[in-house]
């Protein structure tokens, strides 16, 4: 299997209490991986070790091959990572198009020449990006497509979560973390969403993602392998089928019987 | 000998003022995760408060010097312990949900109209205004050191107004709801804390150790004015970072930690006393470059 | 084309309102215009007249304004004041409105620039122009000191650091005796190649005060700075500034470098603040250290928050309120710094986003 992510023994502790313990996961090229678990199971902490939000109190990580443990997070968006929040981030006072850019940053020119004194090259890299931006929010919501230049504080937060997971496709990363994309959505919403992302997949091709989900209906249908976190240590791998049969995944959920 | 012994007690007095103003930084910081800048100026008007307080005294003929000294002191921390309420009612808690940014300027503006308002509106404000010496001054002299009763007194008093405050917040019911309500807002709401009453009891404890720090400086160097709350606040303050803001103990000792440093500066730099704040602040600085969130640890944010 | 005239009419009030106040003498005549421009400003804010100018109109404005008052030297003082301070504040709006970065020494940093023009015009040949460059040189300089607390992210440290600075800076000017000590220095009379800045104009009949060069100069500077501070909002650097303001969480995790963001903002800010005091210096002819002092700085600040925090379009006209008002009533100037405080803190609690809020990005 050519793991594009490999974590061995990734711990991390706050203080005394232990987030992650030893946790080992890979997961492979263009496969799509469900993370789930009780709450404060470390997922989202994994996340943030993952992406340099929080360095590592031991283990290591790889990424297509090379080791990205310590690096910071804007290195590791570089390498090629992005993500969405648990809580939405995106930045209200700012138009839909402008946090769109901001997930595009890699991709873009950030020189103080081109982008004080000759703008030409900044004018056309606007409408480009623009007409970039227009088309992949289309997949997701038509008439969202048409008010990119909105403030985001204006469109609800379903629409704002729809927003946060194009501003982590847009720089078109190879490999995409979802934290609950879902939370607040209609299981319709949530379908549909998952829908359009499946979609993204297939267009960009190359595209690795690992989602984390509450809703396990989702997981099944989306997912080919998952791990089951517990206290920071995996407690299960497989897939759905797998895991749901589970004895010890159960009583994670469901407590002793 | 005797000049050291002078220089430690002249560090011990600054240092306990500097630590009642970064106790009081550190309160509210921990309480509503506020930066106060008009902390020094509300000090400021503590000590003239108590200046006004002890004019009228004394024209209505109370010649006492035990009950001036205690309504003058009453007379002070009353009316901080009122302005911190105040600010806190009607300019920290509408702004709870504003940028950060909005309330460290309101409070420093409101810092401003503190201190232009002493300045323009109490008589002679502009110019330095001599304080009373309410205390003993009588000394005992050890070798060739002087030590003054009323240094002594007021360094007792301060130490005794820490240890109070401690066992205030470790001991009490009250500090118990003021701890809690520093953890975490919403739970200690929850539990039925009343979020507002913790918060403005809170302003008002800390404005009224401050005013103390101004009653002890305008006795300690006999004279006040108006400006005199800005250099303290930015000391406190900057003792509160030092040592971790939101630590009790670490404001305490970022206080008498500045007060070393600056006692180091002045006597390293006896050319140019002026530079010794200089000195002070550069090591402040390096300190906050060095370690980021205090010696003792400032109290973690937000959740990623 | 209706909002084209629309915007000639308003500039041209404007301009003719100008002119009224600053030749009023008497106060009864000032509090009369002063009442006559809040009950327009009332009326704008009701029916909802964007007061964002055209750059073009309000540099035309501006020229009018100083040829009706060719020979006033006190009122083109003032004006070119005003200019001057809107420059100083184009630079704390970069660091404060986009970058989120707070600045409270923005006196100290105007006084660098001050300072600087003062020794090199004083002390070598450097031609003026350049003088003034490198004033602003100077003070972004001189910010780097400051560096490493300004990059925290919480702003109270760079709120304190700044704060000390512009406290302990001035007791800096005051005590060094080579920077004129309390008196401080005068300057030569600035040159920029043929023209002599303190000469007055003689063209044929026409008599013109030497201040209006001056006010050309800072006209031409302050639409430069102006320029710049709009190109730099409407570019992606402007949008990583205002990420980095917002959400460094966010940013961080989509590559933009924070500390570099946060530095040349800080010191871009501090470079044209620099500029304006080097210029200013020129213009008043000598420099002294209470003029940059720390309730200066809040000044400054408070022309910030009540144009509009982050938005270049309002600074005009809270400078020109900040500034005239206090010249034109002598009876406030003694009040100033109080007022203006107070004035802060009501539009923090009531209006937070300032005269002429910031209006939403066009890029490109």
């Amino acid at each position: 299997m050519t793991a594009l992510l490999d974590c061995r023994g990734l711990s991390r502790a706050f203080g005394g209490l232990l987030a992650l313990d030893g946790l080992d996961l890979a997961v492979a090229e263009g496969g799509i991986l469900g993370l789930i678990g009780p709450n404060g199971s470390g997922k989202t902490t994994f996340f943030n070790v993952l992406t340099g939000l929080f360095p590592a109190t031991r283990g290591e990580v790889r990424f297509a091959g090379e080791p990205i443990t310590d690096l910071r997070p804007q290195a590791v968006y570089r390498a090629g990572i992005a993500r969405t929040f648990q809580r939405s981030r995106l930045c209200l006072p700012l138009s839909i198009f402008d946090n769109l850019l901001i997930g595009n940053h890699k991709r873009l020119d950030h020189g103080l020449w081109s982008n004080l004194i000759d703008r030409r090259a900044l004018r056309r890299s606007v409408e480009q990006g623009l007409a970039e931006a227009r088309e992949l929010v289309r997949i997701f919501d038509p008439p969202l497509a048409d008010r990119m230049l909105e403030p985001a504080s204006r469109i609800p937060m379903i629409d704002r979560r729809r927003i946060e997971v194009c501003r982590a496709l847009i720089s078109r990363p190879r490999l995409l973390l979802l934290d609950e994309p879902s939370a607040g959505m209609t299981h319709d919403e949530t379908t549909r969403l998952m829908d359009d992302i499946l979609q993204v997949k297939s267009k960009l091709g190359g595209l690795t993602i690992i989602l984390i989900e509450h809703e396990m209906s989702v997981i099944e249908r989306v997912t080919d392998r998952c791990v089951v976190l517990n206290y920071g240590r995996k407690i299960a791998e497989g897939t759905y089928a797998e895991v749901a049969r589970d004895p010890s995944v159960r009583q994670a959920y469901l407590g002793l019987e | 000998m005797s000049i050291f012994a002078q220089y430690v007690m002249n560090g011990a007095m600054l240092g306990m003022m500097y630590a009642l103003v970064a106790v009081g930084f550190t309160l509210f910081f921990g309480v509503l995760d506020v930066i106060q800048f008009s902390h020094g100026d509300v000090l400021a008007a503590g000590a003239f408060a108590a200046l006004a307080a002890w004019l009228l005294l004394t024209k209505m003929g109370i010649a006492s010097p035990v009950l001036l000294l205690l309504l003058v002191v009453v007379a002070a921390t009353l009316s901080t312990a009122l302005l911190g309420a105040a600010v806190a009612r009607w300019l920290v808690l509408p702004l709870k949900n504003a940028p950060q940014l909005n309330v460290l300027l309101v409070t420093l503006m409101m810092g401003t109209v503190l201190r232009e308002a002493i300045r323009l509106f109490y008589p002679g404000g502009s110019q330095p205004q001599l304080f009373p010496a309410l205390l003993p001054t009588r000394g005992y002299v050890l070798g060739e050191f002087n030590l003054r009763i009323d240094n002594v007194i007021l360094l007792a008093a301060g130490a005794l107004l820490i240890a109070g405050t401690h066992l205030l917040i470790t001991r009490t019911r009250l500090g118990l709801a003021i701890r809690a309500v520093a953890q975490d807002e919403e739970t200690a709401r929850t539990m039925g804390i009343d979020f507002r009453r913790i918060v403005l009891v809170t302003f008002a404890i800390g404005s009224a150790l401050a005013a103390f720090a101004g009653v002890m400086d305008g006795l300690y160097y006999n004279e006040i004015f108006y400006g005199m709350g800005l250099l303290l606040g930015v000391i406190g303050f900057a003792a509160a970072i030092i040592g971790g803001l939101g630590n009790l103990y670490g404001a305490i000792l970022g206080g008498f930690l500045f007060a070393a440093l600056q006692t180091i500066g002045a006597v390293a730099l006896p050319f140019a006393s002026a530079y010794k704040d200089v000195f002070a602040f550069g090591v402040v600085i390096v300190l906050m470059a060095l370690r980021p969130t205090g010696i003792i640890g400032e109290r973690a944010s937000e959740r990623v | 084309m209706k909002e084209r005239l629309l915007g000639v009419a308003l500039a041209a009030a404007a301009a003719g309102f100008l002119v009224l106040l600053l030749r009023a003498e008497s106060e009864k005549s000032i509090a009369a215009l002063i009442a006559v421009a809040v009950a327009a400003a009332v009326a704008a804010v009701r029916l909802r007249l964007t007061a964002r100018f055209r750059p073009a109109l309000a540099i035309v404005a501006v020229a009018a304004v100083s040829l009706a008052l060719h020979e006033d030297d006190f009122s083109l003082l003032l004006l070119a004041r005003a200019l001057i301070v809107v420059l100083a504040c184009l630079g704390l709006n970069i660091q404060f409105g986009y970058a989120g970065v707070v600045n409270f020494a923005g006196a100290t940093f105007f006084g660098v620039g001050g300072y600087t023009a003062a020794v090199l015009a004083r002390g070598t040949g450097i031609p003026h122009l350049l003088v003034l460059f490198l004033g602003g040189a100077a003070a972004a300089i001189a910010g780097t000191i400051l560096v490493v607390p300004v990059l925290r992210t919480r702003g109270h440290y760079a709120a304190l650091v700044t704060i000390a600075f512009a406290l302990l800076f001035r007791t800096f000017f005051e005590v060094n005796d080579s920077l004129g000590g309390p008196q401080g220095l005068k300057l030569p009379e600035m040159r920029i190649g043929p023209l002599h800045f303190n000469d007055p104009i003689e063209l044929g009949s026409f008599f013109g005060s030497f201040y209006l060069k001056y006010i050309a100069l800072s006209l031409l500077f302050a639409a430069l700075g102006f320029a710049l501070v709009l190109r730099l909002e409407r570019s992606f650097i402007g949008v990583a500034l205002d990420c980095i303001r917002l959400d460094e969480t966010a940013a961080a995790s989509f590559g933009i470098d924070i500390a570099r963001g946060k530095i040349t903002a800080f010191t871009l800010g501090n470079f044209l603040t620099g500029v304006a005091g080097a210029l200013s210096a020129f213009m008043v002819g000598f420099i002294a250290p209470n003029n940059y002092s720390f309730g200066e700085s809040l000044i400054l600040v408070s022309i910030l928050l009540l144009g509009g925090v982050g938005s270049p379009w309002g600074l005009p006209l809270a400078s020109a309120i900040v500034l005239l008002l206090p010249e034109k009533l002598q009876v406030i100037q003694e009040y100033r710094f109080l007022l203006f405080a107070v004035m802060v803190i009501l539009i923090l609690l009531f209006r937070p986003s300032g005269l002429v809020p910031r209006p939403l990005r066009k890029l490109a």
